[in-house]
């Protein structure tokens, strides 16, 4: 289990706290995971967004009070065979958004499965979201939001049905994971850069990375 | 190869950015345009001399050199032995492929994954006849090879060669060798040929590269998140496309090493 420490800030004293997490997207290939990061960090939306090769990298930074949220996204792919790489890629994360398409029951029953290998193998107290995407396709739905609903409330998931295309509750998922995020701990300054360490095991428990 | 309008797009048709250099692309092209056109020069006597294009070691050094474009696809084709797996499967066997049914689930995420294959590319545009080709030879693949059937990435190394090769069937046989002949299992159901040679790597670079490593390690970045495409999609999409076109002349040569090959020297260069 990696956790992270970071320097002492010299002085003591706490800045404007920013707080650094790993966020992981998984879900089934085509469910939209990289648009709906490509709306949260850049904005924008592709009609043929490109597939997913290994993962991808960015970071987005939101900002709740006075603490700034900044998120390390690693978007995944999707098909069923790039399952083998995924632990590498989830291995660490503090949050996880798991992503299906509405319009399409399989990739719900993907879902669950990752839900359960994330609670079974990832970083104990990863904050788990379930994103029904495809939101503005409505009308060819076919997971019933109260389905969806019933369980993400009995596997403790945040849940929010999104639309990459329209925007709808994008941005409201980050920063609803954000909220739910622990921010307890201030030890360093902004643009100090943050030393990473491998623990034996010792704290097994979330820690949130703040600077 | 042209260099005296500069279009929106390059002659692969790929798009060129809006805050592309065109006044440093020229300055480069003056320069290269020599070495195309003495690598064209050194291909027309390799072509009297060594018409088949068998191999051996002095044609092993001109491949390393650059093969020119227009040549490629038969040049790929001979180097690469797609001659020895046609003898094998009888010169047939793509159309016998293109109607044998596949697996259902594969044929849904080809059909997703085609238009989203070079979307930026303007011979790639929703319902092009690339399009609708690329898609033929995903299934057919997929039909002659069911133990990889389609793996993301298989449609970006396609096509690429289709843009390179313009011919389906030649597309098909390169896909082909790559795959079963060229390359260890990167494209297999648990990909793991990818995972042993990202670890071959990350050791790799280590010892050539410790700042490197200690770098990554640092930002606890495993290498799967960035080395992974490399592999699986050879540099398409990752290296600008002449560059990529030069490592797969080697690669249709040398095999998969070469894609090591490849980033050591351009960690050296940075």
């Amino acid at each position: 289990m990696a956790n992270r420490a970071v320097p002492q800030r010299p002085n003591g004293q706490t800045p404007g706290k920013i707080c650094q997490f790993k966020l992981v997207l998984l879900g089934e290939s085509s469910v939209g995971k990289s648009s709906l990061v490509l709306r949260f960090v850049k904005g924008q939306f592709h009609e043929y967004q490109e597939s997913t090769i290994g993962a991808a990298f960015l970071t987005q930074t939101i900002h709740l009070n006075d603490v700034a949220v900044k998120f390390e996204i690693w978007d995944t792919a999707g098909q069923e065979r790039y399952h083998s790489l995924a632990p590498m890629y989830y291995r660490g994360a503090q949050a996880a958004i798991v992503v299906y398409d509405i319009t399409n029951q399989d990739t719900f029953e993907r879902a669950k499965n990752w839900v359960k290998e994330l609670q079974r193998q990832a970083t104990p107290g990863i904050v788990i979201a379930l994103a029904g995407n495809k939101l503005d396709l409505n009308t060819m739905r076919s997971v019933q939001t109260d389905e969806s609903q019933t369980y993400a409330y009995e596997n403790g998931l945040l849940f929010m049905e999104t639309s990459a295309k329209t925007s709808a509750n994008v941005t409201e998922i980050f920063k609803a994971i954000a909220e739910k995020l622990p921010k307890n701990e201030t030890t360093s300054t902004a643009g100090q850069g943050r030393r990473l360490v491998e623990s034996e095991g010792a704290n097994k428990s979330l820690s949130s990375c703040c600077k | 190869m042209s260099t005296s309008t500069f279009s929106k797009s390059d002659e692969y048709g790929f798009e060129r950015p809006d805050d592309f250099d065109y006044v440093e692309y020229e300055k480069f092209m003056s320069v290269y345009l020599t070495v195309l056109t003495k690598c064209s020069m050194r291909w027309s006597r390799l072509l009297v001399t060594n018409p088949q294009l068998k191999r051996n070691a002095q044609l092993k050094k001109i491949v390393r050199k650059g093969i020119p474009l227009t040549l490629r696809a038969q040049a790929w084709t001979s180097i690469s032995g797609v001659q020895k797996l046609k003898d094998k499967y009888g010169p047939n066997l793509y159309k016998r492929m293109l109607n044998k049914p596949i697996n259902e689930d594969i044929r849904n995420i080809i059909t997703v994954d085609v238009p989203r294959t070079y979307p930026d590319n303007i011979y790639f545009h929703p319902n092009s006849e690339n399009q609708k080709t690329l898609f033929r030879i995903l299934c057919a693949f997929a039909a002659c090879n069911p133990d990889v059937g389609y793996c993301q990435g298989l449609n970006y190394i396609a096509g690429l060669l289709l843009l390179v090769t313009k011919n389906e069937e030649t597309c098909f046989w390169l896909l082909r060798v790559l795959v079963e002949n060229k390359l260890p299992d990167y494209y297999s159901k648990t990909m793991d040929g990818v995972i042993v040679d990202i670890e071959v790597f990350s050791r790799l670079v280590k010892k050539k590269f410790p700042e490197v490593s200690q770098h990554m390690n640092n930002l606890e970045m495993p290498w799967a998140l960035i080395a992974t495409k490399w592999f699986i999609c050879l540099f398409s999409e990752v290296l600008p496309i002449e560059t990529t076109l030069r490592v797969w002349d080697c690669l249709f040569y040398e095999g998969s090493k070469v894609i090591f090959q490849s980033w050591f020297d351009v960690g050296e260069i940075l």
